[in-house]
């Protein structure tokens, strides 16, 4: 390196065949990173995840390049440069190289317009609008995702009727059921703090945004379309995560993607028993009561040991009927579950300071509109948690409408499912009861 | 080279500490102007931090061990643990170990006998006790859980009190930084001899400057956040609430206009450390460097126009292209530096001391978060991989690849202007290694359990990925033990270190032309720099090497002069 002193480092035959064994080595290098893509990423379930992948694809073997560059020379450098024992001199004043300094400008200048273009186009590509989208039965619904500390809720704004002609919605918790080919185009709302919803199968990620109530909330829009995976066997589930920090529960607010192999298979697994079993509600208000809790948000927040519920955020549920008589003197039971229930900000359990969420007829989160009928089934089901109910279980079918109808001034009609047609589904069956919506 | 220390009987040895004049450990417990105690008050104080922040990560280690919540009583104390740990991490470590270096070498460097401001300098410093305490008593009363990025409405209308103290005292640390940044930008710009023009000015005073203009142009953004942020909680303002007609995303926009230009400001000063570093224990001249000096500032100005890609999934899908071709623009400068850095070895005679050691573990370890920075910047990627432990294994390579093994460098390297005595190097070694492959086998990892689908911030986690987490909470136990490696060499080498005499690496720039540690007034008289800072390898530069050599001569025995 003496001689190099003054001129600096030159091309050398030694150089050359230094960098060509580096070359070697990033190309198998590389080859090497990429067999571990599948191994790193999840399974490909959407399309969207496709061009992701190819779009990682395309940053590894770039990165690889400057990696193993960097990486080489370092390890040249510190292998042939190291000074020699007892050498105390300096190395070649050598201050740089003005055509070399263009060069390491200019080319990773270009891998980026390269980069940019290429992610630009997978992104336009992914996020467009599709046209038929959410296609269930030759029609496109809306299907909400409501976001609320800590669980997800996906409702279908189905475009099927009751017999009193209310729309009917189907709840399906936190599953998204949906089936290969359907471009799906969620509308997002979140009741509380921001979430995200993310698919790591699909590839696709939004966050939930608080707005304001009184003007809609402030949705947000995720558009996937799920694809078929090989080797799979259907229906397919694969994890929904929150992966925007929302408090305590931020790790276990989780869900499932289910998709369908094909729209007849939805259709039959999933979307008629749902349609069916609004419009069939169990003829018990308790059994019934088991059904409709599972499809709100409770869960998020309560423990209930009957249905294996372990969140903390809220007060126990666990022998709810034997307390909720000695709460507010005067008042019975069934009053003040129903109460906690609708108007949520009535009573503060000490301990505990976060306000419930609200639930009722006319909120505005869909996923929480709840009737008279399916309030009346859920303090019958809560009537019964407890070994000795304060509530009048004699008399349910009369004790717990009265006392909605002494608290709200709603009518409860309580024979919903007593005298129906059991096989009733299409919206002109005029034997059923109860507005139907969940 | 450092460790060949002639041997020396008992006499001899108390003889050299009388020649080595410290300041009184006591000096550094009260107010001082000296800009050599203030830089060792900053520096001792965030390694203290340093170490509380660590404890805490490996209390968030042996939580992930199973991937059910056991170690924490609920999910809302591990929010806290991992928030603490990082406003630890970054307010009251990183940046202010930054202010230590730039303390104690940038006016030697100079040839200055102090700050511009010497006063102002105390006060920034005496800040930060104050604002740690009401930090961390934040954390006994009711925890701050809401990240460091404290977003609302988690942070505002869902948090406690603590919340509160936590802004608090990061509204006095942001004041901190930007007193200091000032004294910063005054002292480099006014107080050089006048022998040395901006472009003679060692690098670490470029990279400096550099951090300083962004924190002063930065950090008045974060105080505005955090003022809102406070009135919301406090006074009843609707800033980030909706059901007010404010905005949630109003804070992501204020705090990352201050917080990406942050992480410049944490690892700009450190990339001025590897360009000393580098360049001295390699005996060659830095390469290409006034592209090293600008594209320092060629970073602080694109950074600042990158901000949303940290919104990438809440910001207006319209908006986020711009943002990931800005983001991929930062690339380039960074690109320039790490070429730079190999040209400055390539060729040299490297020196494996323990700072070069750090200095080579920062070039390996940095390359990948800029990798997986371009990465996150390419858009239709960062949307499966945001939020995800993918993005803290980036930032981890950034700050601690990056920032803290730039400090451990630095560390190493001004050790002995600092104290008048070497570190031990087998040690140093040994440290390094351990903090290098704990590193790489902590964080590297955390890549592919992201990508795999584990999001960042939670206690529990998917089944699947335990066997991931057990060996990164390994790695992290090991990665933990090595800094009580440099803690003991620094403690040991404090009382029984060779002693280094004035200038123990031959280098060329200003602060070791003189004592070690240097005399209150830094020089006894006015000193003549060096016509360039890193000209090694002429005959002019070892004759002036020699001649301070000589000079300085009279206190010891100098081990690394090889004459």
């Amino acid at each position: 390196m003496q001689n190099s002193r003054s001129s600096g480092p030159s091309i050398s035959p030694a150089a050359v065949v230094v960098a060509a064994v580096f070359l070697l080595v990033s190309v198998i290098g590389i080859n090497w990173f990429l067999s571990f893509v599948p191994v790193v990423l999840p399974e490909q379930a959407s399309a969207e995840s496709k061009s992701v992948d190819e779009l990682f694809y395309i940053l590894m073997i770039i990165g690889g390049v400057v990696f193993f560059l960097i990486q080489g020379m370092l390890l040249i450098s510190v292998i042939a440069f190291r000074a020699p024992p007892g050498d105390t001199g300096d190395g070649p004043t050598y201050h740089g190289n003005p055509l070399l300094e263009i060069v390491w400008t200019i080319i990773p200048a270009l891998v980026i317009v390269f980069l940019a273009v290429v992610s630009y186009n997978i992104w336009t590509q992914n996020s467009a609008p599709k046209a038929s989208v959410n296609m269930v039965d030759g029609a496109s619904i809306k299907i909400n995702v409501t976001g609320a500390r800590y669980a997800w809720t996906h409702t279908y704004a189905t475009e099927r009727f009751d017999p009193d002609g209310a729309q009917i919605i189907i709840n399906s918790g936190a599953d998204l059921h949906t089936y290969i080919g359907q471009n799906v185009d969620l509308t997002l709302q979140t009741q509380d703090v921001i979430h995200s919803y993310w698919v790591p199968a699909m590839r696709v990620k939004q966050d939930l945004l608080p707005g304001d109530p009184a003007q809609g909330g402030r949705p947000t829009q995720l558009r996937f379309t799920p694809v078929r995976v090989d080797g799979k066997t259907y229906p397919a589930e694969y994890p929904i995560v929150c992966a925007e920090l929302c408090g305590d529960g931020h790790g276990r607010m989780r869900g499932t993607v289910i998709v369908y192999e094909d729209e007849s298979r939805f259709l039959d697994q999933f979307y008629e028993p749902a349609i069916h079993a609004i419009l069939n509600p169990p003829a018990d208000p308790i059994l019934r009561g088991e059904v409709e809790i599972q499809n709100y948000i409770c869960n998020s927040c309560h423990i209930l040991d009957s249905l294996g519920w372990t969140a903390t955020t809220g007060p126990s549920l666990n022998g709810i009927a034997e307390r909720a008589g000695e709460r507010v003197p005067g008042q019975s039971a069934e009053e003040y579950i129903a109460i906690s229930i609708w108007n949520s900000g009535a009573f503060r359990v000490p301990g505990y300071d976060q306000q419930m969420a609200a639930f009722g007829p006319d909120v505005m989160e869909t996923a929480n509109i709840m009737s008279p009928e399916q309030l009346y089934s859920i303090v019958a089901y809560l009537c019964t948690q407890g070994e000795h109910s304060d509530c009048d279980m004699e008399n349910a079918s009369t004790s717990i409408p009265a006392a909605i109808q002494t608290v709200f001034g709603y009518e409860v009609d309580i024979t919903f499912g007593l005298d129906g047609d059991a096989g009733a589904e299409t919206p002109d069956a005029e034997a059923e009861s109860g507005d139907g919506s969940a | 080279m450092a460790t060949i220390a002639v041997p020396l009987g008992a006499q001899a040895e108390q003889q050299e500490a009388e020649a080595i004049r410290r300041p009184a450990l006591s000096e550094y417990l009260r107010w001082s102007v000296d800009h050599k105690i203030i830089g060792v008050q900053y520096g001792v104080s965030s390694f203290l931090f340093f170490l509380i922040g660590g404890a805490m990560a490996m209390g968030i280690r042996l939580e992930l061990w199973t991937p059910e919540l056991d170690l924490m009583v609920s999910g809302a104390a591990y929010n806290s643990l991992f928030t603490i740990h990082g406003t630890i991490m970054i307010f009251l470590f990183i940046i202010p170990m930054w202010a230590a270096f730039g303390n104690f070498v940038v006016p030697l460097q100079l040839g200055a006998k102090d700050m511009a401001f010497p006063w102002l300098n105390a006060f920034a410093f005496w800040l930060i006790p104050p604002a740690a305490i009401v930090v961390l008593l934040g954390y006994f009363v009711s925890p701050a859980e809401a990240g460091w990025t404290s977003y609302p409405p988690l942070s505002t209308l869902f948090s406690g009190d603590g919340q509160t103290l936590w802004a608090l005292g990061a509204h006095l640390l942001g004041i901190s930084s930007i007193m200091g940044s000032i004294n910063f930008i005054v002292t480099i710009l006014n107080m050089r001899p006048p022998e040395m023009t901006i472009w003679r000015m060692p690098l670490l005073c470029w990279a400096v400057l550099a951090t300083s203009i962004i924190a002063v142009m930065a950090t008045p953004f974060l105080a505005g956040a955090l003022t809102l942020l406070l009135l919301d909680r406090v006074a009843g303002t609707t800033f980030f609430d909706a059901a007010g007609g404010g905005d949630v995303l109003l804070w992501q926009n204020i705090f990352w206009f201050y917080s990406h230009p942050a992480v410049y400001i944490m690892v700009l000063p450190g990339m001025g450390v590897l360009s000393e570093v580098l360049s001295i224990h390699s005996r060659k001249p830095v390469f290409g460097y006034r592209m090293v000096g600008l594209s320092s500032m060629g970073i602080a100005f694109v950074g600042f126009t990158v901000w949303a890609h940290h919104m990438f999934t809440s910001l207006q899908p319209e908006l986020r292209i711009p943002f990931m071709i800005t983001t991929m623009i930062i690339a380039v400068p960074t690109g320039i530096k790490m070429f730079s850095w190999l040209g400055t070895i390539w060729g040299g005679k490297i020196r494996f001391t323990s700072a070069m050691l750090f200095a080579l573990g920062f070039l390996s370890l940095f390359v990948i978060g800029g990798i997986t920075g371009v990465m996150l910047a390419a858009l239709p990627f960062d949307i499966h991989v945001h939020d995800t432990y993918f993005v803290v294994s980036h930032f981890h390579f950034v700050l601690f690849g990056g920032s803290v093994f730039a400090i451990y460098a630095a560390l190493y390297h001004w050790f002995p202007k600092v104290t008048g005595r070497m570190m031990n190097e087998r040690l140093g070694v040994i440290h390094f290694f351990f903090t290098y492959f704990g590193f790489l086998f902590t964080f590297f990892p955390m890549h592919i359990v992201g990508m795999l689908g584990m999001p960042r911030r939670v206690a529990v986690y998917a089944e699947g990925f335990q066997a991931w987490n057990q060996l990164i909470s390994l790695s992290a136990f090991v990665l933990g033990f090595s800094t009580f490696i440099v803690v003991y060499n620094v403690i040991k080498s404090y009382y029984h270190g060779p002693i280094a005499g004035a200038n123990p690496w031959r280098a060329l720039t200003l602060e070791w032309q003189t004592t070690s540690p240097p005399p209150p007034t830094n020089f006894v008289d006015d000193p003549i720099p060096f016509e360039e800072p890193y000209g090694y390898g002429t005959e002019a530069s070892a004759a002036y090497l020699d001649a301070v050599d000589e000079a300085f001569s009279r206190g010891a025995p100098n081990p690394a002069s090889g004459h």
